[in-house]
C-alpha cells in the first residue's frame, strides 16, 4: 500500500507546536485517521477541531488518495 | 449592478466610514453598524491586548456565505464585514459590520445575524495578553457543531 504525506498548518492554540507538521499515512486514509494521528502529538484539543483545505472544512469521511496540505482549526472565537 | 457584499480580513486599522460608504444606497433609508472593540477585562481578569489569528481564505469565504444567507432572510440588503488580523491594544477595533436596507428593522436583525454567525463559524482565534506578561488562547466554538443553527455565542470566547 502506498503512503501519502499530509502537511498540517497550525492556527490558534496549536501555534505552540510551530507553524505546521507533516505526517505520513497510508493512501486512502480519511480525516478521522488524520485526526487520530495528530492527537498523539497535539492532544485532546484535536477532537474538538476540524480539518480544512483552502476552500472548506472537510467531513470526517473525506478520503486522501494523495499528498495534501491542510489546516487544523481549533474552536473559533472571532469578533 | 453594484456589489452588495464586501468582506475582508485586514491587517490595517478598520474604518467605520469605509463600511458606511460601501453600504450607502439611494434606495436604503437605514444603516446599522456593529463595532467590536478590545476591552480591558474578561471574566474578572485584566486584559491589556488581544492578538487575532485568522485563516484568511476560509474566514472571508465564511463571511461571504453568512452575508448571502442573510440576504436570503432579508432581501435587498447590503453588507460590509471587515475583521482585523494581528495585535490590538485596548480600544482597538476588531470587527466592523455594516448593513443597509430600505427600513431599519431589517438592518438591526440582519446585523445581529451576521455577528452571531461570524462568532460561531469563522476561523478566527483570540489570544489575550495580561498585565502579568502571560498570554492565553481563548476557548471557543467547535466547528464540529457549526451545523447547529440555533446555537448562540456562549460568551466564553470574549464576545
Amino acid at each position: 500500500m502506498s503512503e501519502i504525506t499530509i502537511q498540517i498548518q497550525f492556527y490558534g492554540a496549536f501555534r505552540k507546536f510551530g507553524a505546521s507538521q507533516s505526517i505520513t499515512l497510508a493512501s486512502g486514509s480519511n480525516v478521522t485517521h488524520v485526526k487520530q494521528a495528530l492527537s498523539e502529538t497535539l492532544g485532546a484539543l484535536v477532537h474538538d477541531s476540524v480539518l480544512a483545505n483552502d476552500n472548506a472544512v472537510l467531513p470526517n469521511s473525506y478520503v486522501f488518495e494523495g499528498d495534501a496540505v491542510l489546516s487544523i482549526l481549533p474552536p473559533v472565537c472571532g469578533g | 449592478m453594484s456589489e452588495t457584499i464586501h468582506v475582508e480580513i485586514s491587517e490595517n486599522p478598520l474604518s467605520v466610514q469605509a463600511a458606511c460608504d460601501f453600504v450607502m444606497d439611494d434606495a436604503h433609508g437605514a444603516i446599522d453598524t456593529f463595532i467590536g472593540a478590545v476591552r480591558n477585562h474578561h471574566e474578572g481578569q485584566a486584559v491589556q491586548g488581544i492578538t487575532y489569528d485568522v485563516h484568511k481564505g476560509l474566514a472571508e469565504a465564511t463571511f461571504n456565505d453568512i452575508c448571502l444567507e442573510a440576504q436570503g432572510f432579508w432581501p435587498k440588503t447590503k453588507y460590509y464585514v471587515s475583521h482585523f488580523q494581528g495585535e490590538l491594544d485596548i480600544g482597538g477595533i476588531s470587527v466592523i459590520i455594516a448593513v443597509s436596507a430600505a427600513h431599519r428593522g431589517d438592518t438591526f436583525d440582519a446585523c445581529r445575524y451576521v455577528i452571531e454567525e461570524l462568532k460561531k463559524r469563522s476561523p478566527i482565534w483570540k489570544k489575550e495578553h495580561y498585565p502579568s506578561g502571560k498570554s492565553e488562547w481563548l476557548a471557543g466554538h467547535s466547528l464540529n457543531d457549526a451545523a447547529d443553527a440555533d446555537v448562540s455565542c456562549c460568551g466564553k470566547c470574549g464576545g
